[in-house]
């Protein structure tokens, strides 16, 4: 018999006050880890996006974004430029083009593609069409339509009028084709290819392309099926999901193809630079135009809309580490009352201990002890509390948080073609529905660990009351 | 030896001061075996707690082999309740989810003693007490009143202390069990030359035992001394 084997055998004198003990245990503790795994994902979130997405800085042509605007294209020669600005770990060049279905493109040939070259809005820093014989995946709709008719361009956002009548029915959507120097979207994320394989070397001409989801299954492709654009035969490399339905309207190709095929060879559309710290960009950014000169270029920072997200992320963030703690002084809170009530009931037999001469740190580590057992007991029903319920409880803090934020992202991702170069994200509602709060062993043991630390103090104080129980109390009733 | 010298000690209850241990002397020699009698609440049990370190004097001194009780520390008074007192309850006060083994491997826990040295001991203690072999590894609260007060003298003995204080051993057994444990600690004391002191309100039982003292209004009163029977050391 040891200190540690009473202890376990007090723990279970009474069976049916045990049980209770760990369950009312189990929810304080199941709580607290669950709250923990959803401060950890999200935390990990924002980690992510800080990295990936916050970092990022887009340089479009001074005066021009995607197809709209005027003034000079940006050249290859300007990406060194920008490659040599401190802080700045890469930059990769995008062309952008825009492909217009065979058939609409012939039905409005006239007033079409050819209009679009010189209709007040196309400088030669936007994209070019070019025709293919992909069926858009987007049905043009109401805002299509809309976006479609001339004279419309004072909406901002809007294509650039591409002078089919506004009435034909007919209609139908370009897709964004866009030539990257690296396996990244035009906001610097990685695209994520969710069939085949990427480009390769994107770096050089090749008819391989990637096609959005939504795309691919509309016209029937797979990884190896063939397409053609400008009447060049494209293979299909690979399938990548952009988890928007406009991002995924999408074809990529490499960076030297889509000059090729625009018949620009050195010219950019954009340019995704990114910079090593969230800290330094906006050091960066101010050297990146001082750079390349504002006359020439302008540099946004990307994804400004992420912010929204990061801030309603970190207050879940927070929101969860206060319901952690809450949690957690909870779990101590009741083991310190659990035994203050056990010394109180076992007075006498602590007591009876001390006639026969334990120290007082012999009983008070018992006491300690036996406080952990009743933590271990409820940490394993936690434990499995909480790895069945982070997840909702999790997505249930994130959905009560983002939707005011998510609502007011809607803005210029609204079907309007005339975005930069598309924005694959669909705003930060999209990224906050994909944190996934999985209960990962280390973070279970992290706040199990946690759970055993505050525990220790909780069971400190009526342990230390052990010490002001006197021996004579073994003859009290006698 | 043990001397005691002009002990005291007060109690208030409410505006009324009781002393039921008041100015109490005497001295015992080692292996003696004697035997305190009293009316209920004359004191009895405070006088056995402060010579056994549970509670502190008013005033007065204990000196147990020259070491006075009144100058030790809270440490120190712990390790003479380990070491050389051995206590025996009238409530017998084991630790009922425990095995008796287990009840009397406690204080040599305590005292440090290795693991299979304790339960070695332990054995050897219960089967002195006449505890059956089978009941060693039962949980107390298993047992008789009469097989408890067995462990409770065997656990007492755990450390070989220099005086075993047994406050009413008898008091809740019936008369033949009760003849049973004097006669158990008389022999101890006599064979292994162990001070002990009796608290009882038994006289058949006071009359066994080589000294024999009264409590009345907090003073102690010898009635006789009479030699040793049966002189074994
Ligand atoms: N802690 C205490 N506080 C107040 N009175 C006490 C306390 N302990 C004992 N007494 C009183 O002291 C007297 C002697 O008690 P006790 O020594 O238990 O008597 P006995 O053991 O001879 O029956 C009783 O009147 C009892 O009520
Ligand atoms: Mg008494």
């Amino acid at each position: 018999m040891s200190v540690l084997a009473r202890s376990v055998g007090n723990a279970f004198r009474n069976k049916i006050r045990t049980a209770a003990v760990v369950a009312v245990l189990a929810v304080a503790i199941g709580l607290a880890l669950a709250m923990l795994v959803a401060n950890q994902a999200v935390g990990g979130k924002v980690q992510e996006l800080n990295a990936s997405v916050g970092t990022v800085l887009t340089v479009n042509p001074a005066g021009a974004q995607g197809f709209d605007g005027g003034g000079e294209p940006l050249t290859t020669a300007q990406t060194a430029t920008a490659a040599a600005v401190p802080n700045v770990v890469s930059v990769v060049g995008t062309k952008a083009l825009r492909l217009e279905t065979a058939t609409a493109a012939s039905t409005t040939s006239t007033t079409g593609t050819t209009t679009q070259q010189a209709g007040p809005g196309a400088g030669p820093g936007g994209g070019t069409s070019v025709t293919t014989n992909l069926q858009a995946a987007i049905d043009a709709g109401t805002l299509g339509n809309r976006n479609n008719t001339s004279g419309s361009t004072g909406s901002g956002n809007t294509g650039t009028g591409s002078g089919s009548t506004g009435t034909a029915p007919a209609f139908s959507l370009p897709i964004t084709a866009t030539g990257v120097g690296a396996e990244v979207d035009t906001s610097g994320k990685a695209l994520n290819i969710t069939s085949g394989t990427g480009l390769g070397d994107y770096t050089v001409a090749s008819t391989k392309a990637l096609v959005g989801t939504t795309l691919a299954t509309k016209n029937n492709l797979k990884a190896g099926s063939t397409f053609t654009i400008a009447g060049k035969t494209f293979t299909v490399a690979g399938i990548f999901d952009a988890g928007t339905t406009f991002g995924n309207n999408a074809v990529y190709t490499t960076l030297a193809e889509a000059q090729a095929l625009a018949a620009t060879p050195g010219e950019l559309s954009s340019m995704v630079v990114t910079v090593n710290s969230m800290e330094n960009v906006d050091a960066a950014k101010t050297a990146l135009q001082t750079a390349l000169g504002s006359s020439k270029a302008d540099v946004t920072q990307g994804q400004r809309n992420l912010e929204t997200a990061v801030s309603s992320l970190d207050s879940v963030k927070n929101i969860s580490l206060v319901a952690f703690i809450a949690a957690l002084g909870t779990a101590g809170l009741i083991i310190l009352l659990i035994m203050v009530m056990l010394v109180r009931e076992r007075r006498r037999e602590i007591g009876v201990l001390k006639a026969i001469g334990a120290r007082n740190r012999t009983i008070g580590l018992q006491f300690v002890l036996e406080a952990l057992v009743l933590v271990a007991l409820g940490s394993v029903v936690g434990a499995a509390i909480a790895s069945f319920a982070s997840g909702g409880i999790a997505s249930a803090l994130i959905s009560s948080n983002s939707s005011t934020s998510a609502a007011s992202q809607r803005g210029p991702g609204g079907g309007g073609f005339g975005g930069p170069g598309g924005n694959p994200f669909g705003g930060a509602s999209q990224l906050l529905t994909s944190v996934t709060a999985i209960a990962s062993p280390g973070v279970i043991a992290a706040g199990v660990a946690a759970v055993f630390g505050v525990a220790v103090v909780g069971a400190l104080v009526p342990a230390l009351l052990t010490a002001r129980i006197r021996p004579i109390e073994v003859l009290r009733g006698e | 030896m043990i001397e005691v010298k002009d002990l005291v000690r007060q109690f208030k209850s409410g505006d009324r001061t009781i002393k039921p241990v008041n100015g109490v002397s005497f001295e015992l020699e080692k292996g003696t075996l004697a035997s305190i009698v009293g009316k209920s609440g004359s004191g009895k049990s405070t006088l056995l707690s402060l010579l056994g370190a549970l509670d502190k004097p008013t005033s007065g001194d204990v000196v147990v082999d020259g070491v006075s009780l009144a100058g030790l520390p809270a440490g120190k008074l712990t390790e003479y309740r380990r070491r050389d007192i051995g206590f025996v309850f009238q409530q017998f006060n084991l630790i009922p989810n425990l095995s008796a083994v287990d009840n009397v491997m406690l204080p040599m826990e305590f005292a440090g003693m290795r693991k299979a040295a304790r339960l070695e001991r332990a054995r050897s203690l219960l089967e002195q007490v006449q505890l059956d072999p089978d009941k060693q590894s039962r949980r107390i609260n298993k047992l008789s009143g009469g097989e408890q007060q067995r462990v409770a003298i065997a656990r007492a003995l755990a450390n070989e202390p220099k005086l075993i204080l047994a406050d009413e051993p008898t008091g809740n057994l019936d008369e033949q069990t009760g003849e049973h444990i004097i006669e158990l600690l008389s022999s101890l004391s006599r064979n292994h030359n162990t001070t002990i002191l009796v608290v009882t309100h038994d006289r058949s039982l006071a009359q066994k035992t080589e000294r024999r003292f009264r409590l009345q209004q907090g003073k102690l009163t010898e009635e006789a001394v009479r030699p040793r029977v049966a002189a074994g050391a």
